[in-house]
């Protein structure tokens, strides 16, 4: 009983800060999702609208494009990222000289906040002024402009993205392969498997829970980039790279519908965890069930 | 003995005196005396005459009156974003906001600002002798209610102008080619036609000897707000479309069919004008903003463009950021045939007259000591130095100023067009839903510049978006 009381006290100040700062303005999202509230308007009251904020979302073309838009951006950002990380901690993982000063410089990207990455990536890909234009054009004739093609604006707000956070799943992943037991590899070449047999039988089922682990966090990060996006595209050209975060921004903030906004937060979110929750289900709860039998 | 305790009296007396009688230094001292110790919080636009604020008036103030002064300078979709949440949530921190022309409006719906008018005539112990409300140019009267009183000190002020290169225009080889290809002479653009003649003569001309040279710049951004402004504020104006096309007196009409502009022939007529430039602008111009078009021209990448004041000073005399020092000339925008007559005889505007001011939210706990800041910064005599160091004349008397002077010949009579022709400029439409209609419209309006849906159709679309948010906004009825 004592030990209880004392467990709770130690909980006290955690529990505290969570319901400051997460559970409680998640209720007032909630509840703000529930009304029509423009303090900008004509009537800056906030007036209790039932459900109508979630009723106008499933007919908001601009809002499901916009998810349609993230979703691509997210499956191939991360994708890449984690192919990309697991080759370079592979690389990483083997000896050649100089690698302790690769790996620091590989980590980079990662020190640099958000906004940043995204006006060096503007000044970069800018026709008049970015090295990126002008290599292209000399190199192969290609005219690069952001401005007018929405493929290229897109491709490149992936790369910005692959560019930023590839490091993070090295990092992730060449700790996990760091922690790897030796025994099994030995073993699995013993028995003769090959590169790869060895890469989906023994390496793949071993650092399955970093990949997954490293997978959530950058879908959780790629489905709310904001900033580095509004820096290189402002959302443009037209809507082509108006991911989730930026609509969101929008619409809360320059259009001030703090209502509806609070109610694409919310669905947002909602995404996101059955997002999460079916990738769960697919690579590790099927798999333990499969186990089990 | 009794000379020396005369003496000594005496002594005693005066340093009595001296404790008990005030300092009468002047009036800062004396007026930021009580204030000592307090620190004032600004936040504002990352721009020149901020930054001349934060790093030359405030410690200037600072050092009179004992009243630190911190200012803020970021991003401005971020100074929004913390000026707003600040005063909604009446947390405090801030004791001055920058305030544009476009956002005051809705800041005086929400009774956000203090009346410095009223809060210097119910304290005149707070009122300094060298500040008059009088003596600002006609700019201040964005910043003033219905009953003429104050709610902002203007800090900044410029319109936006057409430059041109004079070496381009004035030399003889050019001129006699653009003559051969037109049959005129070659001059500052006065009608969108000559504009255009002038603009596809460059941009060939830059193609045919392999220069880096085009006709013209365009804020022309495919999905940032600067485009649907240069737009609105700076193209459809010229047309004969003032104030977005949208009809506050009746009903907030945007729409032809219900007596708006939004969609008229002159708009669309305007739009089709402003896309054919863009088309022969450099290529950064599908993603330039604000100031790219300032950077496009000093980089001397354009024969002429419509560029903000603010970049005009700089581009014409900083020869480490500019490439086309001394060769700039500034002229009024081209209009058509009859748009200036109107705008000469009171019925519309030529473009717009940017800039913002220093107001003082009502949720400040310094009020007090933010007045004698703000009065600090109004005063004639700190108003030329800062006219130099960022081009923005907010003060009538500054134009006399020897230095304003001598600047005004560097930038080619700038400063005299804002004196005398400035009028024919106006600042953002009273509309206190500035952002709200942008954003309903803009999505569209990015359509229009990608070719994605016509011109025509995009401006009939964007007048009933309008027009539906309005109603949203309850402002339509």
């Amino acid at each position: 009983m004592r030990s209880n009381t004392v467990g709770w006290l130690m909980l006290a100040p955690t529990i505290a800060i969570l319901g400051v700062f997460g559970i409680i303005p998640f209720l007032y999202v909630l509840y703000v999702a529930f009304h029509q509230w423009n303090p900008f308007g004509a009537s800056p009251d906030m007036i209790y609208n039932g459900a109508n904020n979630f009723r106008r979302l499933v007919f908001d073309a601009e809002f499901l494009t916009s998810i349609a838009f993230t979703m691509k951006f997210a499956f191939f950002a991360v994708l890449s990222e984690i192919a990309l990380g697991y080759l370079l901690a592979q690389l990483f993982m083997k000896e050649f000289p100089g690698r302790g000063f690769f790996r620091t410089i590989h980590t980079l990207p990662l020190i640099v906040a958000p906004i940043v990455v995204g006006s060096v990536w503007r000044l970069m890909t800018t026709p008049s002024i970015g090295i990126i234009p002008y290599l292209l054009r000399n190199w192969f004739g290609y005219d690069l402009n952001i401005g007018r093609d929405a493929t290229t604006a897109f491709t490149l707000t992936v790369i910005m993205d692959i560019w930023h956070w590839t490091p993070l799943v090295t990092l992730t992943l060449l700790a996990a392969l760091l922690a790897l037991p030796k025994e099994p590899f030995e073993q699995a070449q013993i028995d003769g498997a090959n590169r790869r047999q060895i890469f989906w039988h023994v390496t793949l089922p071993m650092i399955r829970p970093a990949i997954l682990a490293t997978v959530f966090i950058r879908l959780m990060d790629a489905l709310r980039t904001v900033d580095e996006v509004w820096m290189l595209t402002s959302g443009g050209p037209g809507a082509a790279t108006r991911y989730v975060g930026l609509h969101i921004w929008k619409i809360v903030f320059p259009k001030t519908d703090y209502g509806y906004g609070a109610a694409i937060s919310v669905i947002v979110l909602y995404l996101t965890l059955v997002m999460c929750w079916l990738l769960y289900v697919a690579l590790v709860a099927r798999r333990q069930r499969k186990r089990t039998f | 003995m009794i000379r020396k305790s005369g003496i000594g009296i005496a002594a005693l007396a005066i340093g009595v005196l001296t404790s008990v009688i005030p300092a009468k230094a002047d009036f800062w001292s004396d007026a930021g005396a009580k204030y000592k110790g307090v620190v004032l919080h600004g936040v504002t636009e990352s721009t020149p005459p901020s930054n001349y604020i934060k790093d030359v008036l405030a410690p200037e103030f600072e050092k009179k009156t004992g009243i630190k002064v911190q200012i803020e300078t970021t991003s401005w979709d971020q100074m929004y974003d913390k000026a707003i949440k600040d005063m909604e949530a009446k947390t405090g921190i801030y004791d001055m906001v920058y305030i544009e022309q476009d956002i005051i409006y809705a800041y005086l719906a929400r009774n956000f600002l203090i009346d410095i008018s009223k809060a210097l005539k119910d304290d005149p112990s707070l009122k300094a002798p060298e500040f008059d409300e009088t003596h600002f140019t006609t700019f201040a009267n964005y910043f003033k209610n219905a009953e003429g009183n104050l709610f902002g000190i203007p800090m900044e002020a410029f319109i936006k102008v057409y430059l041109y290169r004079t070496d381009l225009f004035n030399d003889p080889k050019i001129q006699e080619a653009f003559k051969k290809e037109t049959g005129k002479a070659l001059a500052p653009a006065k009608t969108h036609e000559e504009y255009t003649q002038i603009a596809e003569f460059f941009t060939k001309y830059g193609k045919d000897n392999g220069l880096e040279l085009w006709g013209t710049t365009a804020q022309a951004h495919t999905g940032h707000p600067a485009s649907w402004y240069e737009f609105f504020e700076s193209i459809a104006p010229t047309f004969g479309v003032y104030n977005w096309g949208i009809d506050a007196s009746n009903n907030y009409a945007a729409s032809v069919k219900n007596g708006g502009q939004m969609n008229s022939d002159k708009a669309k007529a305007a739009i089709k004008y402003w896309l054919h430039l863009r088309d022969i602008a450099p290529p950064e111009s599908a993603a330039s903003t604000w100031t790219e078009v300032g950077t496009t021209f000093a980089a001397g990448r354009v024969a002429q463009g419509l560029v903000y004041g603010e970049n005009a000073a700089w581009i014409a005399s900083d020869a480490e950021k500019s490439k086309v020092v001394g060769n700039v000339g500034v002229a009024l925008p081209p209009t058509e045939a009859d748009v200036l007559k109107e705008v000469e005889g009171g019925k519309g505007y030529l473009g717009y007259y940017d800039g913002g001011a220093f107001g003082l939210p009502i949720t400040s706990k310094n009020k007090e000591a933010a007045l004698l800041f703000l009065q600090f910064i109004g005063q004639d005599s700190v108003q030329p130095d800062w006219a130099i160091a960022a081009p923005r004349i907010t003060n009538t008397s500054t134009y006399d100023d020897p230095k304003v002077l001598d600047m005004d010949k560097k930038l080619n009579g700038y400063y005299t067009m804002l004196k005398d022709q400035g009028k024919l400029f106006a600042g953002a439409p009273p509309f206190p839903f500035h952002a709200q209609v942008r954003e309903a419209t803009a999505p569209i309006f990015y359509k229009i510049l990608l070719g994605e849906v016509g011109p025509d159709e995009g401006l009939d679309q964007m007048a009933e978006a309008a027009e539906t948010e309005l109603k949203n906004l309850g402002y339509r009825k």
